[in-house]
């Protein structure tokens, strides 16, 4: 038997390519994640081994909190153990560079870091040399690059308090892989001159040549972790490790999407080949094959398709692999990788998945290949698929059931259930139970929405195009399964543009509540308590191209006993540039020696209108009526108390934040260069437009949709393989027809232009069954979200879907019309 | 079956003269070499206009190519073809299609029609690939005197062997074609169905002038042609005018067949 079916493989070589290829696609992207995650993984651990050689003993605080430091005391008593040649300690804080057009870089301050020396150094030294003394420092690489500085530059680099201070370059280095490095950017100084830039006294860890770690250990007392060299190195590429980590579950997750395709077009070719080869099963089971024995070959037939299309893919993984490192080393030059990786899990993960899902996919067509009576050998049967269709009892009951249960859980999500996460749960669950619904019904609305798909084309496209409607609906099962490949790319991708367009939309709903003007200027702060002078503030006052200047000033201190955020506005903007939402009572009743403070806070404090707060002032404690309580409409939270009670109670002059209302008639160039201007003496005043912020947010959106774009393209892919694939089938099954069409005068072109009908009403059918699914539950998503969200649906985008998708559609049956516009017509008529 | 045409269409008088179809030394080989097969060696025959005539002869004689090449479905080797005023052979797949659709008719022995069209989209189907008007009062004669008034709108799958073919035959008609070609449109029916579609080609030759060509190996089918032809080996061999079936079995039987 297995002779039989390896000459059979043999003998159809397409029928195994195209077969294959489905699977090829799908165990390669899997591959891929497997080579591109364990690529970069090993290029991790190789550095931090390489850097963590080079110290015997490393000292880490016990405590994982942000704050945990080692003091300098352990430092000394280190060093004063027998056999240590050398201690470092890491030292690092905020240390603002400034570039080269007098602002500090970067959305952040950048990062200060101690730069040891000799031994006991772990960066790659690029050029030049280690800093010393309070005049040098270091940059790193990619800093240095992207500001364009280099050895020999001067430069001035902000101190804790923003003062300037200037230093000479004398050395670039590459910090390594540091996730905050890579987004901030580095400097580096001796550890001395770190401590005095950056305000930090203590070590974030301590780093020894020599000695041994007993001696460590006893010596720094338990509150403290020692590691050797090995351990430390290993410890920092787990840490870095876990990024890959969830690089591989999510690029698995649309792996997974892509096999659930592959599976579903292997399915369909089986059941397409084991009908159209009705006869050779027939004629097997008259010369003795049991039923068993026919199963058997047709698993092994698909053991073999998938064996080898799952080795294709394992190359294809290498490739993409490949490819996708020279990617992430365009976008991202911080992860330096060497050579690809193939592991051994790689390959027999990949090859397993690839042959489990073809083998499981061919099942069911396996199992109708054993209820081919042995006469069917000698009948000459009408054409697989065109019997009467009808949708089955468990079927339509399955379809009803699922449907119901989709629709009702989708309901509760996004109607009935508080939103959040768990609430997207819901909808993602209820999409998933409905799409099985789908899946189910699908057969039976494949004659309806091919008439939809199919009206155009009917109409225009002349007797073909009639022809063409008429074959894409009259095996239902066939065409169903060939559509609803494509409909679960389609359909993730316009949940996906819904939920992103929708996310856009709520986005600036709620942009314009927080960015109330139209500039805002900003300290650049690795944390909130640092202000921008008031001198700004006065400076811009003073400008007549603003209408406005609005000071937020805030500050954390105690209110009832814990720590609350306390912040006044200008008085002049409340009420007009700043409208909160009243909850109780309103803007008017916050009258000196009142307060109001935020719906959120007020729920959690259990506070209501009337009461009073004890606010821990710079005189002592202040008991204050609440006033008011506010919503939604402001970009500031907490306790809100009027102006002149703030400057009574605090010392605190600086603002947090500024707000700018451009003047009526002022063009917004000419406001932005006023404000720049202003802004201008003061390196760490960052300046940003809301328009600019809605359009970084927009394109940070876009951004990730495009990525979706591309990692669900190819389950896309996938499912166009699937339609040429049924079309191929299709044309060899109707090779007579085909032929008697063309005697009776069908030419060559209108032969091909049927076929690429055919595939277009298809793919139409598909796309249109993702995109409705995808806009229904992305809508639902979008109502599960939160409570301020605003659906958008994007038309333009989920029209080109259906759009691409036909387009798509007729490409897949070029090679197909090529090969049926070719036949002979009168070998044709003399087959069968 | 004497049921018969009312009126005489338009389009092809009965009393026009000269062949429809000329096969002038058509020769057909394919492959090369020593693997080479001469399926038509040097034919020469005419098929007069407005007359029934069967090609007859043993297996592989090449009556099957013969009619593939005069029909252009098929190339010739060498030789030329003239199909009513127009020389086919040479002519392009987009000219051949063409010519067919407009000037001539098919009828097969089996898979005769679209499945997925009903009985009267497949006769009209040539006259929609044209895109020529349809003569709705000729289309109801001809479905009324093949019978198939009531199953206009049946697919294929729910017609009888005979009902299939006798569309098939209404699709042939229904174009007023130069001429049909029929490949053994009898060679899958029962005696009485059979029977019936060659009375039907009969009388469209005799009342109506329609030009018939037709391929078989029934002695009997065969003798309702007003002229048969013999093939053997890819050459003609012989002929009989108003042949009975008795005298075209002799015929067959003296070829070896």
């Amino acid at each position: 038997m297995l002779k039989t079916t390896l000459a059979g493989l043999r003998a159809h070589k397409l029928r195994l390519l195209l077969t294959g290829l489905a699977i090829t696609l799908g165990v390669g992207f899997i591959s891929g994640t497997f080579v591109l995650t364990d690529t970069m993984d090993k290029g991790v651990g190789k550095t931090f081994a390489r850097s963590a050689g080079k110290v015997d003993v490393a000292v880490l605080p016990k405590s994982d909190a942000p704050g945990a430091r080692v003091p300098a005391d352990i430092l000394q008593r280190v060093r004063a153990l027998p056999g240590v040649t050398d201690v470092q300690g890491k030292v690092q804080g905020d240390a603002a560079l400034i570039g080269k057009k007098g602002k500090a870089v970067g959305n952040m301050p950048t990062v200060g870091m101690s730069v040891p020396t000799g031994r006991l150094l772990r960066y790659d030294v690029d050029k030049g040399r280690t800093p010393s003394g309070g005049a040098e420092t270091v940059l790193d690489t990619q800093t240095a690059k992207r500001e364009g500085f280099k050895v020999g530059d001067a430069v001035t680099i902000l101190d804790k308090a923003s003062r300037p201070h200037r230093f000479t370059v004398v050395g670039i280095v590459d910090f390594g892989i540091d996730h905050e490095i890579g987004y901030r950017g580095a400097v580096g100084f001796d550890a001395a001159t770190t401590m005095l830039m950056t305000g930090e006294r203590q070590y974030r860890e301590i780093d020894v040549a020599g000695g041994n770690r007993e001696a460590v250990a006893a010596a720094v007392g338990p509150r403290y972790r020692t590691y050797t060299g090995a351990e430390l190195g290993a410890k920092l590429a787990r840490a870095a490790g876990a990024d890959t980590k969830v690089i591989r579950t999510g690029l698995l997750i649309f792996g997974l999407v892509a096999m659930l395709v592959s599976a579903l077009v292997i399915y369909n070719t089986f059941s397409i080949l084991i009908a159209q080869r009705m006869r050779e099963m027939a004629l097997l089971r008259c010369v003795g094959a049991t039923r068993r024995q026919v199963f058997g070959g047709v698993l092994a037939e698909s053991a073999v398709v998938g064996l080898v299309g799952s080795a294709l893919g394992v190359l294809a993984g290498l490739g993409l692999g490949a490819g996708a490192l020279v990617l992430i080393g365009d976008l991202n030059p911080q992860n330096k990788v060497g050579g690809l990786t193939l592991t051994g899990r790689t390959v027999a993960v990949a090859m397993a998945v690839g042959v489990i899902v073809t083998v499981l996919s061919a099942v069911l067509p396996a199992r109708t290949a054993t209820r081919v009576p042995p006469v069917a050998a000698l009948r000459n049967d009408l054409e697989p698929g065109s019997r009467r269709f009808r949708l089955g009892r468990l079927r339509t009951a399955l379809a009803a059931v699922l449907g119901a249960i989709g629709l009702a859980l989708g309901g509760l999500g996004s109607l009935v259930m508080e939103k959040g996460e768990i609430a997207m749960d819901v909808v993602a669950f209820a999409g998933g139970v409905f799409f099985l619904g789908v899946i189910a019904a699908m057969p039976a609305l494949v004659r309806p929405l091919g008439r939809v798909a199919g009206a155009i084309p009917a109409r225009l496209g002349g007797v073909p195009g009639r022809l063409a409607v008429a074959n894409a609906q009259r095996a239902p099962r066939r065409t169903a399964t060939t559509t609803i490949a494509l409909t679960i790319g389609i359909g993730l991708m316009s949940l996906f543009s819904v939920v992103a367009a929708s996310g856009k939309a709520s986005a600036a709903a709620q942009l314009e509540e927080q960015f109330p003007a139209e500039f805002q200027v900003e300290p650049q702060a690795a944390d909130g308590e640092v202000r921008l002078p008031h001198a700004l503030a006065a400076a811009l006052a003073g400008r007549r191209e603003l209408a406005r200047v609005i000071e937020v000033r805030r500050l954390k201190t105690g209110v009832d006993g814990r720590k609350e955020t306390v912040a006044a506005i200008t008085a002049a903007a409340m009420g007009t540039v700043m409208k909160p939402e009243m909850a109780h009572g309103s803007l008017s009743d916050l009258k000196p020696g009142t307060v109001m403070v935020d719906e959120g806070t007020a729920k959690d404090r259990r506070l209501s209108v009337g009461n009073t707060v004890r606010i821990a002032t710079a005189h002592g404690t202040a008991p204050v009526r609440l006033a008011a309580i506010y919503g939604k409409g402001t970009p500031v939270s907490g306790f809100i108390v009027p102006e002149a009670d703030f400057d009574r109670h605090f010392t605190v002059r600086d603002p947090s934040v500024i707000y700018l209302k451009t003047a009526d008639g002022v063009p917004a160039a000419v406001a932005r260069k006023v404000v720049d201007d202003a802004s201008r003496p003061y390196p760490t005043a960052r300046v940003t437009s809301a328009a600019e912020y809605k359009e970084s947010l927009s394109k940070a959106i876009d951004m990730i949709l495009m990525i979706f774009g591309g990692l669900l393209g190819l389950a896309i892919v996938i499912a166009l393989f699937g339609i040429a694939n049924t079309l191929t089938l299709s044309v060899v099954e109707r090779t007579r027809e085909s032929a008697l069409l063309r005697a009776l005068g069908l030419t060559r072109r209108q032969l091909r232009r049927m076929l690429s009908v055919e595939a277009l009403v298809m793919a139409v059918i598909g796309a249109f069954t993702g995109v409705v699914l995808g806009v229904a539950f992305g809508w639902a998503a979008t109502n599960a979200m939160g409570n301020h969200t605003v659906f958008s649906l994007p038309y333009l985008q989920v029209g080109g879907f259906v759009v691409l998708a036909g387009a798509a559609g007729t490409l897949a049956a070029v090679m197909p019309a090529r090969r049926a516009a070719k036949a002979s017509i009168v070998e044709s008529l003399a087959t069968g | 079956m004497t049921s018969t045409f009312a009126s005489p269409p338009g389009g092809s008088p009965a009393a026009a003269t000269g062949p429809a179809v000329v096969a002038t030394d058509v020769s057909k080989v394919y492959g090369t070499g020593d693997a080479a097969v001469h399926a038509l060696r040097g034919v020469s025959v005419g098929f007069a206009r407005g007359a029934f005539t069967a090609i007859m002869g043993p297996s592989g004689s090449g009556k099957s190519t013969l009619m593939h090449c005069l029909a252009g479905l098929d190339t010739v080797s060498g030789g030329r073809i003239v199909l009513g005023d127009a020389e086919i052979t040479g002519l392009s797949d987009r000219q051949l299609t063409l010519l067919r659709r407009d000037r001539v008719g098919f009828i097969f022995q089996a898979f005769n029609l679209l499945p997925t069209l009903t009985a009267e989209q497949n006769i009209l189907l040539p006259l929609e690939l044209a895109g020529r008007k349809v003569d709705r009062r000729w289309l109801d004669q001809v479905v009324q005197v093949v019978g198939l008034s009531d199953r206009l709108a049946h697919r294929p799958n729910e017609l009888s062997g005979g009902q299939q073919q006798r569309v098939a035959c209404a699709r042939a008609l229904v174009a007023r074609p130069d001429v049909i070609f029929a490949d053994e449109p009898t060679g899958n029916l029962d005696s009485h169905s059979g029977a019936e579609v060659l009375s039907f080609l009969r009388s469209s030759v005799r009342e109506m002038g329609q030009t018939i060509v037709m391929v078989t190996h029934d002695p009997v089918a065969a003798s309702y042609a007003d002229r048969v032809v013999f093939l053997r080996d890819g050459e003609i061999v012989s002929e009989i005018v108003r042949p009975t079936p008795d005298a075209v079995l002799d015929r067959l039987k003296s070829l070896g067949a």
